[in-house]
């Protein structure tokens, strides 16, 4: 067997097989207690709910995804332009990090609502709800990688007389790339939580909306679905951002470990 | 200009940590001549304030009175003129750059700096014995491979002056004694610098080191640190391992040993 399709099998396998035995005792259970279909669907009446129409659950969910990564842009962005800010300015960080705590502790969901008066039915409160909810763990992240760097590279860049500039991007920048991916892969999902309640309030596409809708209906085997594809989406994301960490930062400890 | 009488000139020296209430006094009254093209040793006990010295030397601190000259100058027009060479105990490589990568940095900070012929990267990395690695990343070479890339960085600019922090402290009994002597080849392999060699100012606490590499050692006294001796060591060059295990070495290593077990002034 070829190395590549060994790895693969070797760290794919295990879950696969855990995740059909949860399935066939769910299966089972449904069956055996016989649970009414609007309370809890056996997983083979979700599968064929699915199957019915694939192209739909993709179709709503590229379009959830598509709102969370708009958002979870905008937030990182945002993010990122304070923590460099922050790093370089104690004034700043004491004026605006409790600002940034506020956005942290107040209910995203308490605020969705108000975003829809505030700002219409399009697709831009989803946008900004995600970016909200990504915006504080990678503020911390970002905040705490620039300030992580090398006390001998920063002395050496000093003796340089590197500019702030020139340290930021030679230096602090590749430094908190571990934070910041650690950062991403917290956020990206929170972000896509984010984008799927705001469509609850205000959908008129995505999963959310999907959700909504089959909750109001009690069609549980679309709900169920529903929630199925978020959630392969959500272990996407981890799987395509730690390949690529794995790929950027083949220096760092934590993935030469990983080895 | 004319060329100063010595490269580096210290002199009335003190320095004073501000340390929560009280302030910890590292130097007192240090003075210090270094000549041009000179290998120059500070050593003394832990804590008696070498890293200070050389710190203040490379411009990095700012000492709380006296007077550093570098060629005349204050340390910070040496190193706008890219005149000072920095290794420290921590070789701090960026561990995202490749060994070739690491060499170039100083350029690509300044690369209008190089007003003199300096040697390209990949000539660094000839002398340094590090062309087979030029495409290694940090992780993957040995302690006293990552020092070497260091030492080749700090000549990106062929700087006249090289200021060394116990550069192979890190590194196993064997590696670094064979590092003296790799660096004693690449000092003899000259620069640009007027006297031909580079000056080196070196801090280390091994007294073998000391009395292999330089032409004069100077012992600080433990803190506040002041001089409390220099000692010429005529020991002709090249010099080579064997010498370690003879008369006149043991002899100075004798004279050093003492010096450092004196009580404090």
């Amino acid at each position: 067997m070829n190395p590549t399709v060994r790895t693969v099998m070797a760290y794919a396998l295990p879950p696969a097989v855990a995740l059909t035995a949860a399935f066939l005792f769910w299966e089972f259970w449904v069956d055996w207690r016989d649970i009414a279909i609007i309370v809890v669907p056996p997983p083979s009446a979700v599968i064929e709910r699915f199957f019915e129409d694939p192209a739909f659950f993709w179709r709503e969910g590229a379009w959830t995804l598509y709102e969370a990564t708009l958002g979870l842009l905008l937030g990182s962005a945002f993010a990122i332009a304070l923590a460099v800010v922050m790093s370089h300015s104690t004034l700043t960080e004491r004026a605006l990090f409790p600002l940034a705590i506020i956005i942290k502790v107040t209910p995203i969901v308490a605020v969705a609502p108000v975003l829809v008066i505030a700002l219409g039915f399009g697709t831009t409160p989803k946008i900004v709800v995600a970016a909200l909810i990504s915006f504080f763990p990678m503020l911390v992240n970002a905040m705490t990688g620039f300030r992580d760097v090398n006390t001998g590279a920063l002395e050496l860049m000093r003796s340089l007389r590197a500019s702030p500039w020139q340290m930021f991007w030679k230096l602090r920048l590749p430094s908190s790339l571990p934070y910041l991916f650690a950062a991403l892969k917290v956020t990206y999902p929170l972000a896509l939580i984010g984008a799927v309640v705001a469509e609850w309030f205000t959908g008129d596409r995505g999963l959310g909306l999907v959700i909504f809708v089959a909750n109001y209906n009690l069609d549980t085997p679309t709900l169920f679905a529903a929630i199925g594809v978020l959630a392969f989406t959500g272990v996407a994301i981890n799987v395509i951002l730690s390949l690529i960490e794995r790929r950027v930062l083949f220096w760092h400890e934590t993935i030469r470990t990983v080895r | 200009m004319a060329i100063a009488n010595h490269h580096v000139s210290l002199s009335g020296l003190t320095h004073a940590f501000q340390g929560g209430r009280r302030a910890l006094t590292a130097l007192a009254d240090v003075a210090l001549d270094v000549s041009w093209g000179q290998f120059l040793s500070v050593i003394g006990p832990s804590g008696c304030g070498k890293s200070t010295l050389l710190r203040i030397i490379a411009g990095l601190l700012r000492p709380t009175r006296g007077e550093v000259c570098i060629d005349g100058e204050a340390p910070a027009r040496a190193q706008r003129r890219r005149d000072i060479g920095l290794v420290a105990q921590d070789p701090a490589l960026l561990p995202w750059r490749t060994v070739l990568g690491n060499v170039r940095l100083p350029l690509e900070i300044d690369g209008r700096a190089r007003r003199r012929p300096a040697p390209s990267p990949d000539e660094l990395l000839e002398l340094t014995g590090l062309s087979e690695f030029r495409d290694y990343h940090p992780h993957e070479l040995s302690g006293g491979m990552q020092q070497r890339v260091a030492l080749a960085r700090s000549l990106a600019f062929d700087p006249a002056l090289l200021l060394m922090d116990e550069p192979f402290g890190a590194l196993d009994e064997i590696t670094r004694s064979a590092m003296r002597y790799e660096l004693l080849r690449v000092w003899s392999a000259g620069g640009a610098a007027p006297s031909g060699r580079k000056t080196v100012v070196f801090v280390t606490h091994s007294i073998a080191e000391a009395i292999a590499l330089s032409d004069r050692v100077v012992v600080l006294s433990p803190r506040p640190g002041s001089v409390r001796a220099a000692i010429d060591i005529e020991l002709p060059r090249p010099r080579t391992q064997e010498m370690e295990r003879t008369a006149p070495f043991l002899d100075y290593a004798d004279q050093l040993r003492s010096l450092l077990r004196e009580a404090p002034v």
